[in-house]
């Protein structure tokens, strides 16, 4: 029994010790990093000159662990961008730390830092901590497409606090599930690839390709678009591979492309596009006539990273990087000005989706006067009528709560800026696409998945060729 | 000399016990609804996964990182075959399908615990590893039975309630079973197959000398792990309302494992302290932002300094006060006897 | 055994089989059935398609090399000193954050992929130091954490587990960029002929196998042949005896951790370059560390070999020759493979018992 002895006591005085220490370094490290979250004790419930009655609690969430977090810094200076136009002051460069000073209409904000880690077990959970324990008003979030779907499927059970999307992408989390708080300022993944079967099949020639993204949900919405789109105006889809969320390898699922395929679509999203490009290049080279890609070939951050080789790719999205409308260049001016480390990463998705949810809250909430009183009815009302003149067109809302806005098909070409960086060139604009993509999806249509939809000819989408959009 | 140090060790442990259970049984009126749901009842099922490690751990010698992956197969099992959206479209009434989860989990505990057997020690860990990781792919592949958004939405029985707007029923619920467990698992201690696992765990070459079939010990002890872990799987479904692979991940599998070992490896009790104060951390590390919000380094960090310092994890910390203070109240300098019926450590 | 020594009327083959109880038997004849019928369905599938075998059997046995290599460390100080480095994988992928950060700084940006090789040094320096310091971290924690619990397994496998959760954290809050590649050295082409039906190869993928085998020949060279190699050979036999010999045993000790932590960080820096360096990483070759050896036995090096092309083999094909519709699947092949190996032998194709 060595347990009484001597030497037990000292190894309890040891973890004693230890325990202090930890609790030390963490108090320490926690004053130091001077309120990374803008949690509990952000400033600003104490200044505001002309802010009158009680904080507003704005919860924002975004991913801080897992696949996607390289990208929470873009999510946040977005988020931030639409307060400090308002007259907040960053609280340092790192837009995760908060703001100072925001106000809407009169109304002092308080944010609330959270992050979840891509999975919608985490979401939820912290979507349940910023709701029940820190009793946000708002809630924004969350980033990734299955976060989505179990964050709306959530706030349905909290009809008296109203849940604005991140940037999640599924098609299901509007479309299917409908809850009445819960409302999406940006198109889906399936709104997304509007234009591009369009393109493969009248510009490219193509008849036959093959699909290939990460095996979850926001893929499958983007798969979803292209094929419904391809398939209606009379191309083939041959297979569709589905590589698991992180996978790095993908030689084995390159190798299967079979070698007399006209090209294929690309939604290999997030961390696995480099890889993916990079090992496509070796095993089969010459990558840019074959291949369409998904949104996130166009990000600046992962277009840095893939180089020359994508130079000719053609890809679609929400988001214009050479638009020179005054609105998107003041909002990119901005961006970079607040947030010195995400200057020229406007463009990215993230960055944009964030920043028209907290635009439209904005909006909807100067619209209202700041007043809540009425259990959020005047400002859903707002939200949901609302006409957002956003930097790249006007979002306005379906019945679905969900956006319908302009597309983008863009052409990646050679750097022009010499910042060593391709160029992104905006071949057409689709205007208003809507979430049913002209009819496609309904909430009786399968869920977009493996295999859903079928390849089938269709009523060709009005802004193809076929449907006498060309 | 003895007798008032006995006393008063005893009341050392149960006072604080006795605390404890009035506290929970009381719980509902002492903390708000959200502690209640996400950090109190969470602790219970964690700590009820925890428990099934323990029990393995401590009785039988088997230290396994399967029992995430087992609640999660009872969880997945019963999620496709309650009503909800995606997984299979079979919807049993939702105690049917707890039943059949419960059922599964434990077959297939003791399908793989007949495979894994027959490995002792750091093999079997690293076994029961890759069977956890590798049931993590596998609900992360077939879309039929999950994919990786997983199964939302699951049906529960009535009586659960709803444990956002209604937490106080699966709390109870989720104490209950707790409560029964720690009985069912303290009484099989005495019995014959209990006292022959622990044989098994001293000494297993002895044991089969003896005439003892040690691998069918070792699997029935793994398949009634699997039965407690599914417990825990069906009441984090009911929790949670929805399970994913994101569920069963290996960050999970740790915890379990983290919690089971700061609580205590060889105490059962240790299960639920562990659990608790790795809610209760988790919960305030995400609200006040210590050390960046790194919540990961912070628990690590613990968990490091526990292995390191006090194999036996808090109780094993409580088991050194209380036998500090017996020492100072018996007043002698000769290490007196430990109380009937408590375990040494096998440390 | 020659047909000589066969009891008359019973040839050699026959006494063998009576000499193997049935159930052993029964055991191998299915294993032998199902090892032949995925023979058959395999070239079913590759006599159709002949170029796709070459290089999907390619990309298995690259693969392969790769796992090899970080797993030989893993087995060699397993099997010298009976710790279970659960921090393996975490080593695995700080070495290639260590490269990919040192490689930056020296090429000052330009981004890596494809289009940005570069130069030798630009690449080899980043190696030898990433692998040199992972290294040294791998030797702090055995001196500091492991050294003075030695013989306590279990307690070790929790402290390296403790230590990765840190680590991995640590990782994500000061690297928090997308996934990357280290960029291979510009005198390498991007891909090769290889001489069959007129296909090219990625040349950096050939050069992994070929590390791998030279890691492989290296290591047995030095454990047959050396003094060091003799010692660890006699260590994983009997440690109090070689310890009462006079040897140091402390210091083959450190050595091997060395070793083992080194070739951690060569798998992190080749598998960066040839896939990409990624915060996942420290999980997953962990994972497959654990499975190579969990297959071949702990502790044995040709066990490594042959665990590595197995595992390695069974991924690249299940990806692509599983019938149309369940190639997704190909993870539940990995996980028939460790059910049937450890149902056979417990301890792995060559595991000895400790």
């Amino acid at each position: 029994m060595r347990d009484g002895s001597d030497g037990g006591r000292l190894r309890l005085w040891a973890l004693l010790a230890a325990l202090v220490l930890v609790a030390g370094i963490a108090a320490g490290c926690g004053g130091d990093d001077d309120d990374e979250d803008g949690g509990e004790a952000t400033p600003t419930t104490e200044t505001g000159a002309e802010a009158t009655g009680e904080p507003l609690r704005i919860g924002i969430f975004s991913n801080n662990e897992g696949a996607f977090a390289p990208f929470e810094g873009q999510t946040w200076g977005g988020a931030m961008l639409p307060l400090i136009e308002r007259g907040a002051t960053p609280v340092s460069g790192d837009p995760t730390d908060g703001v100072e000073n925001a106000v809407i209409a009169g109304r002092p904000i308080e944010i609330l830092y959270g992050g979840s880690d891509s999975t919608p077990d985490s979401a939820v959970e912290e979507a349940r901590r910023l709701v029940e324990q820190e009793n946000v008003d708002i809630l924004l979030g969350p980033l990734s497409g299955s976060e989505g779907i179990a964050v709306a499927n959530y706030s349905k059970e909290q009809p008296s606090v109203t849940f604005v999307n991140g940037i999640s992408g599924a098609q299901d989390t509007t479309l299917k599930v409908r809850s009445e708080n819960f409302f999406r300022f940006h198109s889906d993944g399936t709104q997304w690839t509007a234009g591009l079967g369009d393109y493969a099949y009248n510009e490219l020639g193509w008849r036959n390709v093959v699909t290939i993204g990460d095996d979850y949900d926001f893929p499958y919405s983007q798969v979803a678009g292209f094929v419904a789109e391809f398939c209606a105006i009379g191309g083939n889809v041959s297979a569709r591979l589905w590589p698991a969320l992180g996978e790095e390898d993908y030689s084995s699922f390159i190798t299967q492309i079979p070698q007399d395929v006209d090209g294929f679509f690309m939604g290999v999203g997030g961390t696995g596009t480099v890889a993916f490009v990079n090992q496509y290049g070796q095993l089969r080279g010459n990558l840019a006539d074959q291949i369409m890609g998904g949104i996130f070939m166009t990000d600046p951050v992962i277009l840095e990273e893939l180089g020359d080789q994508v130079v000719g790719v053609v890809t679609a999205g929400m988001t214009a990087g050479d638009s020179q409308e005054p609105a998107y260049l003041e909002y990119a001016d901005g961006l970079g000005e607040a947030y010195p480390d995400l200057a020229g990463t406007a463009s990215s998705v993230f960055a944009y989706g964030y920043y028209t949810a907290m635009e439209a809250i904005a909006q909807a909430l100067e619209q209202v006067e700041g007043d809540l009183s009425d259990d959020h009815a005047a400002f859903r009302e707002a939200l949901a009528n609302l006409e957002l003149d956003a930097p790249l067109g006007t979002i306005t809302l379906d019945e679905n709560r969900q956006a319908i806005m302009d597309n983008f098909l863009q052409q990646i070409v050679e750097d022009q800026t010499g910042d060593g960086v391709p160029d992104v060139q905006t071949i057409k604009t689709i205007p208003e696409v809507d979430q049913t993509f002209a009819g496609f999806f309904s909430p009786e249509t399968p869920s977009p998945d493996r295999t859903n939809p079928a390849c089938e000819e269709a009523e060709p989408p009005p802004w193809t060729v076929q449907g006498g959009g060309g | 000399m003895t007798r008032p140090a006995l006393v008063v060790e005893r009341a050392l442990w149960w006072i604080p016990g006795l605390a404890i259970v009035l506290v929970l049984l009381l719980a509902p009126l002492l903390f708000t609804d959200f502690y209640l749901s996400a950090v109190i009842t969470k602790a219970l099922w964690l700590g009820l996964a925890a428990a099934s490690l323990i029990f393995l751990a401590g009785y039988a010698g088997m230290i396994s990182l399967g029992q995430v992956a087992l609640y999660g197969i009872a969880g997945f099992t019963m999620a496709n075959l309650a009503a909800a959206d995606g997984g299979s479209p079979i919807a049993w009434n939702p105690w049917l399908a707890a039943l059949a989860g419960i059922l599964v989990a434990t077959g297939v505990g003791l399908f793989f615990g007949a495979i894994a057997s027959r490995s002792y020690g750091i093999y079997f860990l690293m076994i029961t590893l890759a069977f956890a990781v590798l049931a993590f792919l596998f609900f992360g592949q077939v879309t039929q039975l999950s994919g990786f958004g997983g199964v939302n939405n699951v049906d529960r029985p009535d009586i659960v309630s709803n444990p956002v707007t209604d937490p106080a029923n699966l709390f109870y619920i989720a104490l209950g079973t707790a409560a029964a467990v720690y009985l069912l698992i303290r009484y099989l201690e005495r019995t014959p197959f209990g006292l022959a696992l622990q044989g098994v765990r001293d000494d297993p070459s002895r044991m089969h000398a003896l005439g003892y079939n040690v691998p069918l010990l070792r699997m029935l002890a793994f398949g009634l792990g699997a039965f407690v872990a599914a417990l825990a799987g069906v009441l984090s479904v009911w929790w949670n309302t929805r399970i994913s692979p994101g569920s069963i991940d290996l960050p999970r599998t740790l915890d379990v494992l983290i919690i089971a070992v700061i609580g205590g490896l060889y105490r059962l009790e240790g299960a639920w302290v562990g659990a608790i104060v790795f809610a209760v951390l988790d919960n305030w590390t995400r609200g006040i932002d210590v050390v960046g919000g790194r919540f990961n380094t912070v628990i690590g960090v613990i968990f490091l300094a526990i292995v390191l310092l006090s194999p036996g994890g808090l109780m094993g910390i409580w088991q050194s006060i209380t036998d500090f203070v017996g020492r100072r109240f018996a007043g002698a300098a000769s290490p007196r006897p430990r109380p009937a019926g408590e375990r040494a450590h096998p440390s | 055994m020659s047909g000589e020594t066969a009891v008359a009327g019973h040839p050699a083959w026959r006494t063998r089989l009576a000499a193997v109880p049935p159930r052993t038997l029964a055991v191998r004849v299915l294993i032998a059935l199902v090892l032949a019928f995925v023979a058959a369905w395999v070239g079913y599938k590759a006599a159709g398609n002949p170029r796709t075998f070459v290089v999907v059997g390619l990309n298995g046995l690259t693969l392969a090399g790769l796992y090899f290599v970080v797993a030989s460390g893993f087995t060699l100080i397993f099997g010298l000193m009976r710790v279970v480095n659960m921090a393996h994988g975490s080593l695995y992928m700080l070495a290639g954050f260590f490269a990919l950060e040192l490689q930056g700084r020296l090429s000052d940006g330009g981004g890596s992929g494809f289009g940005s090789s570069s130069t030798v040094g630009d690449w080899v320096l980043p190696l030898v130091v990433a692998c040199l310091g992972v290294a040294v971290i791998g030797l702090v924690m055995q001196q500091v954490f492991l050294r003075w619990n030695q013989g306590q397994d279990l307690r070790q496998a929790l402290i390296t587990i403790a230590i990765s959760i840190i680590i991995a954290d640590q990782t994500l809050a000061h690297f928090p960029g997308v996934a990357e590649d280290i960029a291979a050295p510009d005198v390498f082409p991007d891909s090769v002929a290889i001489g069959v039906y007129g296909l090219t190869y990625p040349f950096f993928r050939i050069f992994v196998l070929l590390v791998a085998i030279a890691v492989g020949l290296a290591l047995w060279a030095m454990i047959k042949r050396t003094r060091f190699g003799m010692i660890v050979r006699a260590g994983v036999d009997d440690r109090q005896m070689v310890s009462a010999l006079g040897i140091n045993i402390q210091l083959v000790f450190a050595g091997a951790f060395l070793l083992g932590a080194f070739l951690a960080g060569l798998g992190g820096v080749l598998g960066g370059t040839m896939i990409s360096v990624n915060k996942g990483n420290d999980t997953t070759y962990l994972l497959f560390s654990l499975i190579v050896v969990i297959i071949g036995g702990m502790g044995s090096l040709a066990g490594a070999a042959i665990g590595a092309l197995a595992l390695g083999l069974v991924d690249a094909f299940g990806d692509v020759y599983l019938p149309t519709g369940y190639t997704n699947y190909s993870v539940l092949l990995i996980f028939a493979l460790l059910v049937l190996v450890l149902a056979v032998r417990p301890l792995g194709l060559f595991g000895r018992p400790a």
